[in-house]
């Protein structure tokens, strides 16, 4: 990108800055107690909450990644697109009862029939955190290396007197920082209305490189996807799937066998782990009741579906058009397909002045869909922190609000700190495989205990506990001994393919997905925790919460006292 | 529900169960260079447009209606009680009320106020 191209993406990234902080300054000033910041004042409209819920998920991975995915693999990007869709099915049908059964987070809906709401909330709250942490670190790296990919800053260049390195640093330090800025001052008010800044900026300008990457080739899908193959790598295998997940190795049964397992495991955690994301389930409470947040949902269907079916166009566009070389020079895992696409459009429009300047405006994009995400994971980790762990844990569930809200603006300076010290000594580590692993985790963790305290009338605090506990750490181990940290080698040039550097071997676990062992896991854990604990299960609890869910009545409210009584 | 679950995570994991093991069957032209595989992929996204769309459709007609009839019994009752425990205050001795209540204990529960989420 040269010069002028650059500056003009910081032009418009601070334009973005600038208005979504005018945006926090108004909520600051309208958000006053525990509903206002933990859920926007219940009072975004099903389609507002709709378009925020399709920003919440479309995050930078989903954009540069699946698009530089398929350029350069082919069909097997598209296998991410759609377990990331049918995910939000599962979504549709838990989202009434989830509205109707919590107030703020998804310890609520678990401790309604805990005997021990302690227990459960802190479970909750860790596995919340943990999760949110994961996810903001693939997040903010991603943002570091963004920012010197597309300022084309490379190694030893300096653009403004900053160099690569310390630019990465910067970059993280910066959305960090902003982040933290719009949670803190503006809470679930202002992360709304940046996410449906971003959600409808994202949207257009993938609308936008879409038709003109079609435009190129007269509307005939066929024609692109044959050019696509054509410029590909490997043209023969690359318009089906196979390209990169569970490859076939011949001569060796174990390894194919392995791989396709593995690749079973990323679909299963795709498609489970959606309805157990922290931020996507801190979302269900802004909307006024269950009617609107089914509505909400069936927005996120539209619009992601939309966007993942276009991501399709700009995967294979990039690969006709850029071609394979180019977009492997500039980055190895093809995360700059996207960008690269838009500059060739641009260029092919209005001359390299055309090219900057859609580079420019898309980079701008990329930016917004980074800093949106990441506030959205340090509202809902912040939320789950005060309001369960802080309110109900601490101050056992008799704060004043004001306190409560206070620690969560606190909880957000602190989990936000944490979050961009992790990044900044990460920052030159492979990371990719945290978004995977956050999804197997929320799959493993979250979703058995939501189930089962929903759907299960034997359920009980030993058995929620021991499934989130369970499914938490199963996966994280798995995945700790699993060839994404360590003992993986590239076969050609025996560089490490891992977290740790080629030579420490450690892994037993051979898929690098845990999710097809972790998800059943965490589930038995919380059958187990359930038939073998000693507790009883509160029958009545389970029809209050049965009738509440299905029916709304008395949301808002913390559980009875009736019921605190029979729980305490 | 559990047989709309069933149905749309098994529709999935065929999905992927034959991009994983009939790689041959996937690769089959259909029309130019659109091969089943791109055609299977695009159908779960419109089989999963589908459903949300009839989900939503049998929830507007089926299940509204019934949770909307429960919500308004529910706090019809709820009114009732209160109605009748005004009364009971009304014409009780002060004091009264409250000893009923507590010697009645825990067999009341049901009718209590506090099992709808009322505060105090």
């Amino acid at each position: 990108m040269t010069g002028g191209g650059r500056s003009l993406t910081m032009v418009l990234f601070v334009l973005f800055i600038l208005s979504t902080l005018a945006i926090t300054f108004w909520a600051r000033r309208n958000t006053r107690g525990a509903d206002d910041f933990y859920a926007g004042g219940r009072a975004f409209s099903g389609a507002q909450n709709g378009v925020a819920l399709a920003g919440d998920y479309m995050s930078a991975a989903s954009f540069l990644g699946i698009a530089g995915i398929i350029a350069l693999s082919g069909y097997d990007g598209f296998l991410y697109s759609i377990g990331f869709l049918v995910a939000w099915l599962l979504t549709l049908l838990f989202v009434e009862l989830m509205r109707n059964a919590g107030r703020f987070t998804m310890a609520d809906v678990l401790s309604y029939r805990a005997k021990k709401q302690g227990k459960v909330r802190t479970a909750a709250a860790i596995s919340t955190v943990t999760v949110s942490v994961f996810y903001l670190l693939a997040q903010m790296v991603g943002a570091g290396a963004l920012v010197s990919l597309l300022l084309g800053i490379h190694p030893g260049e300096t653009f403004h007197g900053v160099s690569a390195a310390s630019a990465r640093t910067l970059t993280i330090v910066v959305v960090g920082v902003i982040m933290i800025f719009y949670v803190m001052f503006g809470g679930m008010k202002a992360t709304t209305w940046v996410q449906i800044i971003k959600a409808v900026l994202l949207i257009g300008s993938t609308i936008v490189l879409t038709v003109l990457v079609l435009s190129r080739f007269g509307f005939n899908v066929s024609h692109m996807l044959g050019d696509a193959a054509e410029a590909s790598a490997k043209p023969a295998g690359f318009l089906e799937p196979g390209g990169k997940y569970g490859k076939d190795v011949a001569g060796d049964t174990w390894q194919t066998v392995v791989n396709k397992l593995d690749f079973m495991s990323l679909a299963l955690a795709l498609v489970l782990g959606t309805a157990g994301l922290p931020h996507i389930v801190s979302r269900f409470f802004t909307v006024p009741d269950a009617r609107a947040a089914r509505t909400s949902v069936n927005w996120a269907i539209g619009l992601v579906g939309a966007f993942y079916l276009m991501t399709l166009a700009l995967g294979f566009g990039a690969a006709a058009l850029v071609g394979h070389k180019a977009i492997s020079e500039q980055d190895p895992g093809g995360n700059t397909a996207a960008l690269q696409l838009a500059y060739e459009l641009g260029r092919h429009l209005g001359g390299s002045v055309g090219g900057d300047i859609l580079l420019a405006f898309v980079g701008a994009v990329a930016f917004a869909t980074i800093l949106a995400v990441v506030s959205g994971l340090v509202l809902a980790s912040s939320t789950s922190l005060a309001h369960d762990f802080f309110g109900h844990v601490l101050m056992l569930g008799r704060p004043r609000e004001s306190q409560e809200v206070g620690f969560a603006r606190f909880a957000a300076v602190l989990i936000g700190t944490f979050a961009i010290i992790l990044a900044v000594v990460a920052r030159n580590l492979n990371v990719a495989f945290l978004v995977a692993l956050a999804f197997a985790m929320a799959a493993s963790a979250n979703l058995p205990a939501i189930t089962l305290s929903l759907f299960w009338r034997r359920f009980t605090t030993t058995g929620a506990v021991a499934g989130i506990y369970g499914g938490l750490f199963g996966s994280f181990v798995l995945v700790v001994f699993s060839p994404v940290v360590s003992g993986k080698v590239d076969p050609v040039t025996g560089k490490s393919l891992s977290l740790f550097p080629a030579g420490i071997d450690f892994h037993w676990f051979p898929l690098e997905n845990p999710g097809i062992v972790s998800i059943p896991f965490g589930f038995a854990c919380a059958v187990a925790g359930t038939l073998l604990g000693k507790e009883r299960p509160v029958q009545e609890n389970y029809e209050e919460l049965s009738v509440r869910s299905l029916t709304g009545i008395g949301a808002h409210r913390p559980p009875s006292r009736a019921a605190r009584h029979r729980s305490a | 529900m559990v047989a709309v679950v069933a149905m749309f995570l098994g529709w999935y994991f065929v999905y992927i169960g034959l991009s994983a093991f009939a790689r041959d069957f996937m690769a089959r032209p259909v029309i130019g260079n659109i091969n089943v595989a791109l055609v299977f992929g695009v159908l779960q996204f419109v089989s999963t447009f589908l459903l949300a769309w009839y989900y939503s459709r049998y929830s507007r007609t089926w299940l509204d209606p019934l949770s909307a009839q429960l919500r308004t019994e529910a706090e019809w009752r709820q009114a009732e009680y209160e109605r009748a425990a005004a009364e009971h205050r009304r014409t009780q001795v002060p004091g009264q009320a409250q000893r009923i209540a507590r010697s009645q204990g825990r067999g009341e529960r049901r009718l209590d106020p506090q099992w709808w989420g009322e505060k105090s």
